[in-house]
């Protein structure tokens, strides 16, 4: 089977499981006798293994069936969960997200058979406190089963279980009277097959070469659909020996089992007869053959699908729950996005154009309106198809944390909130890195030693905490720690030693400066370098991957109280609320985001302090920048006595930037100027106005 | 530009024995600059549009007039003639944007004075250009060709992707 048009979908949905996998083996060290947890994460294993096999991923599916085999003991209560049997699941996760690796590399598993974790877990299916081999659990799993099974009397026959309308038992007693042999066939498909829904096309197909095909059930169409668990049931009219049969179907690959008997037609019953029965029943006694016909046949298999039974079970309870969903091309979102900025513009052009008719046209203007309001909306529902929770970045940290506390020897506390806060996605997926190295960092740097917090008074576990909120439009993701903060003078002493400063300048900069050294390339102040931090290829990495996000990153720090590191993104990249000026007779968007305040100033009130204009406003001193001498250009301001000034602001720092004129509050579609225009430091791109001029963008961090 | 791209043909001689000659042909657009002829290769030109307004782009190089709006994408306009050393343009009702497509840079406008026909000029009837230091026109240059006796300048167009030294 060619499976390779499936990759993709395979290595998301594995990583999702792994992840799943992850976060739970986590919860369940924590809560051991969770029986939620244990369902769920046997749920992730078996689906994993599942499509492993189907992949033909057989060292993956090796590994994943040991490890079901030991969720499944431990959900039969056989096993108990200990420290160390949760270190050698987490070292299953990782050779199996290695396995994925290279899958998603190479699109093949490697070589590694992992058989060291694959001893241990036997090990631990072996010593679980009973001596028995690792199959007698398997017979305790079936003996679960059984009861189930025994609850209806016909529980090995489910042909008698199906309700016949007249016409089908009609046509079954005719044929018998021609002689022809009814045949009742249940088909077990294995659990871990995938496309169940095409194997029992295969032994329909498979059937219906030596009979007819009179009744199924579940029906053709629920077939089709793949509305039905493990197993199946034919009646069939045929002239061949029921042994043909059984061999047709047994042929078609993933059939686990197949059996059958020739019916006695008196027997069949319609659904009024059968009435009479306890209907709610009826799923439970079909599914008790799959179970039960398994190990008849095939008793190395009855684990597996013994197993498998509840479980599917259990995932149709889950599935209520969880809300539908698509998966869907970054790309063809983009493209979504692209169309709706065209829109917008459109829709400004005709705003324009219908400000500047001089009829006064109202319904005209009532539908303008209208197609404001449907495209804001428009452009507010396709933002949030690409807004994903940034949970699928953050849920791996835990487990990282909890890595990092036995590599480091220190013990660690961590506490997450905000996951459900969404971003871009193309942001999301880019923003694991940053946190994971400011996590790692204060891990490592930030907590101090057991002693040194013995002595500080400090609890012997130092927190970590990750939080994520939105503010404004804007997403805040902090991490802070409880450790020693940042020590200013061994930046500043290590500052003047990597050469990154003049011991002249060192003595000059003020503490906010000097922790901003920190983001120099090359600069680390770990003691010694350990594998977890310490490269110094760290923070000015994690500055500039924020920043290529549009986003910015600060410290706040206090010597032996711990430090806050702020990550700031924006919500959305590509559409933004800006402000229009006017310089030099030049249209120029200034970001809403970083403006402050829009003032009017007499010019008599600039200042200069060390021959640069500053302004006082209302008690701070704040820096003039005379937009016309930044892109070069006469100023032709309205009023010759006063000034228009736009202050804005990016963390501490405030500046004013005199224009000429203000036009006004207008939605802007981000374009990029395209790489032939480059060098141009201030300006972040360009906008198409409502009457098709393009207006470049200022990036006013950089004018700052 | 589906049917711009269809053009280097081999002309194949209809009776002729293959292996005697085999006559590549380019179709280039003659365009005017000043009192100069010049041709650009069609298969680096995705659209030839009217003058319309740029938006100048402070702090960059004098021959990179600015920005303009083509169908909602916003493209860098490079005046020909700055980035040739010769005169300012003086735009007119003749005026046009040549739209280049280029392989690094995405697409690029050129302004030029005229846009004046299509030719088909053979291989055999180009004679490349050596680049000369003293002469810094024929820098710009490809080669030349020839035109029903006229002579007609090809453009370089990489000389537009160069930085200024």
């Amino acid at each position: 089977m060619d499976v390779s048009q499936y990759l993709e979908i395979f290595l998301d949905e594995t990583n999702e499981h792994l992840q799943n996998l992850n976060t739970q083996i986590l919860e369940l060290e924590q809560d051991p006798e969770n029986a939620d947890t244990v369902n769920e994460i046997f749920r992730a294993a078996h689906s994993l293994k599942g499509m492993a096999g189907t992949m033909g991923y057989k060292r993956m599916q090796n590994l994943t069936h040991d490890m079901e085999n030991v969720f499944s003991e431990v959900r039969n209560g056989n096993i108990k969960v200990q420290p160390e049997m949760v270190d050698v699941l987490f070292q299953c996760l990782d050779a199996l997200q290695e396995y994925t690796d290279n899958i998603k590399n190479t699109a093949d598993e490697g070589t590694n058979d992992n058989e060291p974790l694959i001893r241990q877990l036997n090990d631990i299916l072996n010593n679980k406190g009973m001596g028995g081999s690792s199959d007698a659990p398997k017979t305790e799993t079936k003996a679960e089963e059984a009861p189930t099974a025994g609850g209806s009397a016909s529980g090995d026959a489910p042909w008698y279980d199906i309700n016949y309308d007249e016409s089908q038992i009609s046509v079954l007693q005719e044929a018998v009277k021609q002689g022809k042999k009814v045949y009742g066939i249940n088909v077990v498909v294995n659990s871990a097959c995938v496309l169940k829904a095409a194997r029992a096309f295969l032994v329909v197909k498979a059937v219906e070469e030596k009979g007819e095909l009179i009744v199924s059930n579940p029906n053709s169409q629920d077939l089709e659909d793949e509305k039905f668990e493990n197993d199946f049931t034919l009646i069939v009219l045929s002239e061949e020996p029921l042994e043909n049969l059984i061999a047709a179907c047994e042929s078609v690959s993933e059939i686990d089992s197949a059996k059958g008997e020739e019916l006695d037609v008196n027997r069949l019953h319609t659904a009024e007869e059968e009435s009479s029965e306890n209907a709610p029943a009826e799923t439970a006694a079909e599914q008790a053959p799959a179970a039960s016909a398994a190990p008849a046949k095939n008793v190395p298999a009855a684990a597996p699908a013994g197993g498998a039974a509840p479980a599917k079970a259990a995932d149709k309870k889950g599935k209520v729950a969880v809300k539908q969903t698509v998966r869907v091309d970054i790309e063809k979102l983009d493209s979504l996005m692209n169309l709706v900025s065209e829109l917008i513009t459109a829709k400004n052009s005709l705003v324009a154009a219908s400000s500047a008719s001089e009829g006064n046209n109202s319904s005209f203007n009532e539908q303008i309106e209208y197609l404001e309001s449907v495209t804001s909306n428009l452009h507010e529902s396709v933002m949030k198809v690409r807004m994903v929770p940034i949970e699928s970045t953050v849920s791996k940290f835990p487990r990282m944390i909890r890595d990092l506390q036995k590599q480091l020897g220190k013990k660690l506390e961590f506490y997450m909130s905000g996951e459900e806060t969404e971003l871009d996605r193309t942001v999301v997926d880019q923003i694991g890195d940053p946190i994971m190295h400011l996590l790692r960092n204060s891990a490592d740097h930030g907590i101090e030693s057991a002693e040194i917090r013995a002595q500080r008074g400090k609890p012997e576990a130092g927190s970590i905490f990750l939080d994520a909120y939105q503010d404004g439009n804007n997403v805040i993701i902090e991490v802070r720690d409880d450790g020693n903060g940042i020590d200013i003078e061994a930046v500043r002493a290590k500052g003047i030693e990597k050469g990154v400063v003049t011991p002249e300048q060192a003595a000059a900069l003020s503490d906010k400066e000097v922790i901003n050294l920190l983001f120099n390339a090359g600069f680390s102040t770990a003691k010694k370098v350990t594998d977890v931090s310490g490269r110094g290829v760290g923070l000015d990495v994690v500055k500039s991957m924020i920043e290529s996000l549009s986003g910015e990153v600060d410290v706040k720090s206090e010597l032996g109280v711990g430090s806050t590191w702020t990550i700031r993104l924006p919500l959305t990249l590509a559409i933004i609320q800006a402000l229009m000026v006017v310089v030099g007779g030049e249209k120029y968007a200034i970001s809403l985001g970083s403006i402050q305040t829009i003032e009017t100033i007499d010019k008599s009130d600039i200042k200069l302090v060390q021959n640069e204009e500053v302004i006082n406003l209302r008690g701070t001193v704040i820096p003039l920048i005379r937009l016309n001498e930044v892109i070069e250009t006469e100023s032709h301001p309205i009023d010759e006595n006063s000034l228009i000034v736009v202050i804005i602001k990016k963390g501490d720092k405030m500046a004013g930037l005199v224009i000429d004129e203000l036009i006004g509050q207008q939605e802007i579609v981000i374009k990029p100027l395209g790489k032939y225009v480059k060098h141009v430091k201030f300006i972040t791109g360009a906008t198409i106005l409502g009457d098709g001029e393009v207006a470049l963008i200022f990036d006013a961090n950089t004018l700052l | 530009m589906d049917q711009l791209s269809v053009n280097n043909n081999l002309n194949l001689p209809e009776n002729g024995d293959e292996t005697k000659i085999v006559d590549v042909t380019f179709q280039y657009i003659v365009i005017r600059l000043g009192d100069e002829q010049y041709g650009i290769d069609i298969s680096y030109v995705n659209n030839i549009v009217r003058m319309q307004r740029i938006t100048r782009v402070p702090k960059v190089a004098a021959y990179l007039k600015g920005v303009i709006n083509l169908r909602g994408e916003v493209l860098p306009v490079v005046s020909l003639r700055l980035k040739m050393g010769l005169a300012e343009d003086v735009f007119d009702k003749a005026t046009r944007i040549i739209i280049l497509k280029t392989e690094n840079e995405g697409q690029i406008g050129i302004l030029v004075d005229e846009v004046k026909e299509v030719v088909t000029l053979s291989e055999k009837s180009i004679e490349k250009v050596s680049h000369d230091s003293k002469n810094e026109k024929a820098n710009f240059l490809s080669g030349v060709g020839k035109n029903n006796g006229e002579l007609i300048s090809i453009l370089d167009l990489n000389m537009i992707t160069l930085e200024d030294n």
